[in-house]
């Protein structure tokens, strides 16, 4: 069962979650944009569009003008949360030298390890405390209680259990697992040549809810993390002004 | 009926309106099953339906945003919950999510209940776009609104207020059923009104052809506004410009847009055509209407099924206004504007203006070139609250009436702290609802549109007549 679970479900769920996003955009790229329904002020242009789309992604702009006690959960919760994607990726691949191997002439091995560390360490309390928040938040504020389903709880469950266990592994003395032998472990899946997987209960709850976590979110609301460009999309374009001047008057505008 | 089920809802339309539409409405038994063939139509033709669908987080932001939970508190009016009355039916039949594990998602069935809530509460949203203005991903319930009311109209679930003006928009391709013989008796009559202010006359053409360019009134100006004809009639005739108002067209607003948009809208789209290759028009200048002016600039350009060789530039009459004084082309004295008497002015943002047209700047040229004092209102702009008259709530029955007060609040209480005397409000629907309300919020204000104060503070001396 756990060799399943370990060795053979991961497919599934990568297959599943690119599969499903794919499938998602997909379904509303069938759907057309009918009319024109930018809001104004207009972009002037293309560029404008985008670089308004983009500042709204990274900064939630929106949040931060019209819920700034919103904004304090909502986007440190998810800096930490692309930080730590980001961490990932690259700690596990390079072993936590990631910063040296940018910065060879400034960074040491052992100094990017150090800093590895710490960041992860770093966001991974911010996220937990971020999504604290914003479950307090859905618990206790009217509207947000009237607004919610299930599920929406849960969302931030799966993702404060996933974070929980990850910030026990680091911040507990001994129970996680170091880089190597996940690296080992993960390059086993990638290159279809199976590792052992190491042994830690942990490490094993925390892989298995995130292969939940990315099963659950191509058919879930997280799909909002692409759904944003194509709402904007919509609603943030330009639009080109009939020009002003009246005909046939005997008072002319020039 | 204003209460079906607990729910407040305005007086639906019977068999006779009906029949003015050429619509035969479903059995009741069959309209939740035709309604979700509506919905599935809907979702594969609409991207800005899907994307208010499905990407709604929950955040709850835009509660605190719409002017319909602010002044009721309830939930189904929080921009999200609205939308909710749909994503529950869409989760239910379009998602996997919703197939599996229905309730725990918030998916549920469709019944007639769920179409009596979407009848309540489609019908208590004004269309005004706030929610899309602040949403962080820009999901725009205006839009679910539209095809929340369009799947109603459908199966024949119709406020007998849209319902009844539909019918006159087919017929007379007006809102209030003028008929020719009345438009010109109106515009006869307010010539007189202003020779006897100004002490010349100023002719409204109607249907002349060969005019260069069509001016599309409103028609509840005709009763409710008549400074607003009257103002620009002024401009016009300050310019001298060689214009005309079309008996066929007469109607700025456009009920269609905010009840059928596949074939009423369209009646008046095609209307406007149609009268600009009749009376050889070279330009459309639209008169003061927010909606209105959102379907002519946004929707036109994409509904009509008109070659392009046959169409003409469409503009705001409020626009050209400003570029005529940016242009410093137009001797406007504020201190002598005999409607506004120096009184200190608030402005009203319309939405439509605001978050859908791109009219604001303009708006204040014309303004602060014809007033001797103008009070900003908090928030203005696009962060403007809509008057609660939008989209054509404008009911009457008791319980709806009501709510149109709670609407208004927030509104009422921003002109309130202005301090202003004269409240500038240039749409047509903003006009109809703050007649009402400025007695209900006991508001000491007159009521002006824009185009009535430019044209006030017009000076002819020694320009044409005088
Ligand atoms: C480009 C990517 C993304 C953008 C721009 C974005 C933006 C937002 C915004 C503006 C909110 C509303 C504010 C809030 O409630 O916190 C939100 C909520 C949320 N996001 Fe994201 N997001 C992105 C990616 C993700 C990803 C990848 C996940 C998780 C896997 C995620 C999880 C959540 C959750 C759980 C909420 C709801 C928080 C709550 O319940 O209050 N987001 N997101
Ligand atoms: S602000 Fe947007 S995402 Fe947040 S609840 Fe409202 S509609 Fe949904
Ligand atoms: S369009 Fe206006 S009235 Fe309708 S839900 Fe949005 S904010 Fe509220
Ligand atoms: S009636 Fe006026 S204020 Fe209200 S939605 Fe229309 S334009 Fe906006």
């Amino acid at each position: 069962m756990k060799y399943f679970l370990v060795q053979i479900l991961p497919y599934f769920t990568v297959a599943l979650f690119l599969g499903g996003i794919v499938w998602r955009i997909w379904r509303w790229m069938i759907a057309r944009i009918v009319h024109n329904i930018t809001l104004s002020p207009f972009p002037s242009n293309w560029v404008a569009a985008i670089l308004w789309i983009l500042w709204q992604m990274v900064f939630f702009w929106n949040v931060l003008k019209f819920d700034p006690w919103l904004w304090v959960g909502a986007w440190p919760m998810h800096v930490a949360l692309f930080s730590i994607l980001g961490g990932h990726v690259l700690g596990i691949y390079t072993l936590g030298t990631q910063f040296h191997l940018l910065f060879p002439w400034l960074i040491t091995e052992a100094q990017s390890e150090h800093a590895s560390e710490f960041l992860g360490t770093f966001f991974g309390i911010i996220f937990f405390v971020a999504l604290v928040y914003l479950l307090v938040r859905r618990l206790t504020l009217t509207r947000m209680k009237v607004l919610s389903s299930t599920s929406d709880y849960l969302h931030l469950l799966l993702l404060l259990a996933i974070s929980g266990v990850g910030n026990y592994m680091r911040l507990v003395e001994g129970a996680g697992v170091t880089y190597a032998e996940a690296r080992t472990f993960l390059a086993g899946l990638f290159t279809f040549n199976p590792q052992p997987f190491p042994d830690n209960w942990f490490f094993f709850t925390h892989f298995l809810l995130v292969q939940l976590l990315m099963i659950v979110f191509p058919f879930s609301k997280l799909m909002h993390s692409f759904g944003i460009m194509w709402e904007r999309w919509i609603v943030n374009r330009p639009y080109k002004e009939a020009p002003l001047g009246l005909p046939g008057v005997k008072l002319r505008l020039d | 009926m204003p209460l079906v089920d607990g729910l407040n809802q305005p007086v639906k339309a019977g068999p006779k309106e009906f029949e003015g539409l050429h619509l035969v409405p479903v059995p009741d038994e069959e309209k939740p099953a035709e309604a979700l063939k509506w919905l599935d139509y809907y979702r594969k033709e609409r991207r800005s339906l899907v994307m208010a669908m499905e990407s709604c987080v929950k955040c709850g932001l835009c509660a605190e945003h719409c002017h319909t939970y602010l002044g009721t508190k309830d939930p189904n009016n929080i921009p999200a919950g609205r939308a909710d009355l749909m994503r529950k039916v869409y989760k239910r039949y379009f998602t996997v999510q919703g197939k599996l594990f229905g309730k725990l998602v918030g998916a549920e069935e469709i019944s007639m209940r769920t179409l009596e809530e979407w009848f309540s509460y489609y019908y208590q949203c004004t269309e005004c776009r706030r929610c899309g203005h602040v949403c962080p991903f820009g999901i725009d319930t205006c839009e679910v609104t539209m095809i929340g009311r369009q799947i109603l109209y459908n199966i024949g679930m119709i406020p007998k207020l849209h319902a009844a003006t539909d019918v006159a928009i087919l017929r007379t391709g007006n809102h209030m059923a003028l008929t020719p013989s009345g438009i010109v008796d109106t515009l006869d009559f307010l010539s007189d009104e202003i020779e006897e202010e100004r002490g010349f006359r100023i002719e409204f053409p109607v249907d002349k052809p060969n005019s260069d360019i069509l001016y599309v009134p409103s028609s509840a100006d005709f009763f409710l506004n008549p400074d607003t004809l009257k103002g620009a009639a002024e401009f016009f005739e300050y310019i001298g410009a060689n214009w005309t108002i079309s008996t066929r067209i007469t109607e700025a607003g456009n009920f269609g847009y905010l009840s059928d948009q596949t074939r009423v809208q369209r009646e008046l789209v095609n209307r406007v055509w149609e009268e600009v290759a009749r009376l050889g028009v070279k330009k459309v200048v639209w008169g003061e209407c927010g909606h209105g002016w959102r379907a002519a600039k946004m929707y036109i350009p994409t509904m009509s099924d008109y070659p392009t060789r046959m169409r003409v530039p469409i503009t705001h009459i409020l626009d050209e206004v400003a570029a005529y004084i940016k242009a410093g082309k137009l001797k406007l004295n504020p201190k002598n504007n005999f409607r506004a008497q120096g009184l200190p002015v608030t402005l009203h943002d319309p939405c439509n203006y605001a978050r859908a047209c791109g009219l604001v700047e303009n708006l204040r040229v014309d303004l602060y070139a014809s007033v001797t004092e103008v009070r900003e209102m908090n928030p203005n702009r696009e962060k403007t609250f809509c008057c609660g008259g939008g989209s054509g709530v404008l009911f009457d029955d008791p319980e709806m009436y009501q709510l149109r007060i709670k609407f208004s609040q927030k509104k009422a209480d921003m002109i309130r702290a202005t301090g202003a005397k004269v409240l500038c409000a240039p749409c047509s629907i903003c006009k109809a609802q703050f007649h009402a309300m400025i007695p209900e919020h006991k508001l000491d204000v007159k009521l002006y549109g824009l185009i009535d104060l430019v044209g006030a503070a017009l000076d002819f001396k020694g320009h044409r007549q005088v």
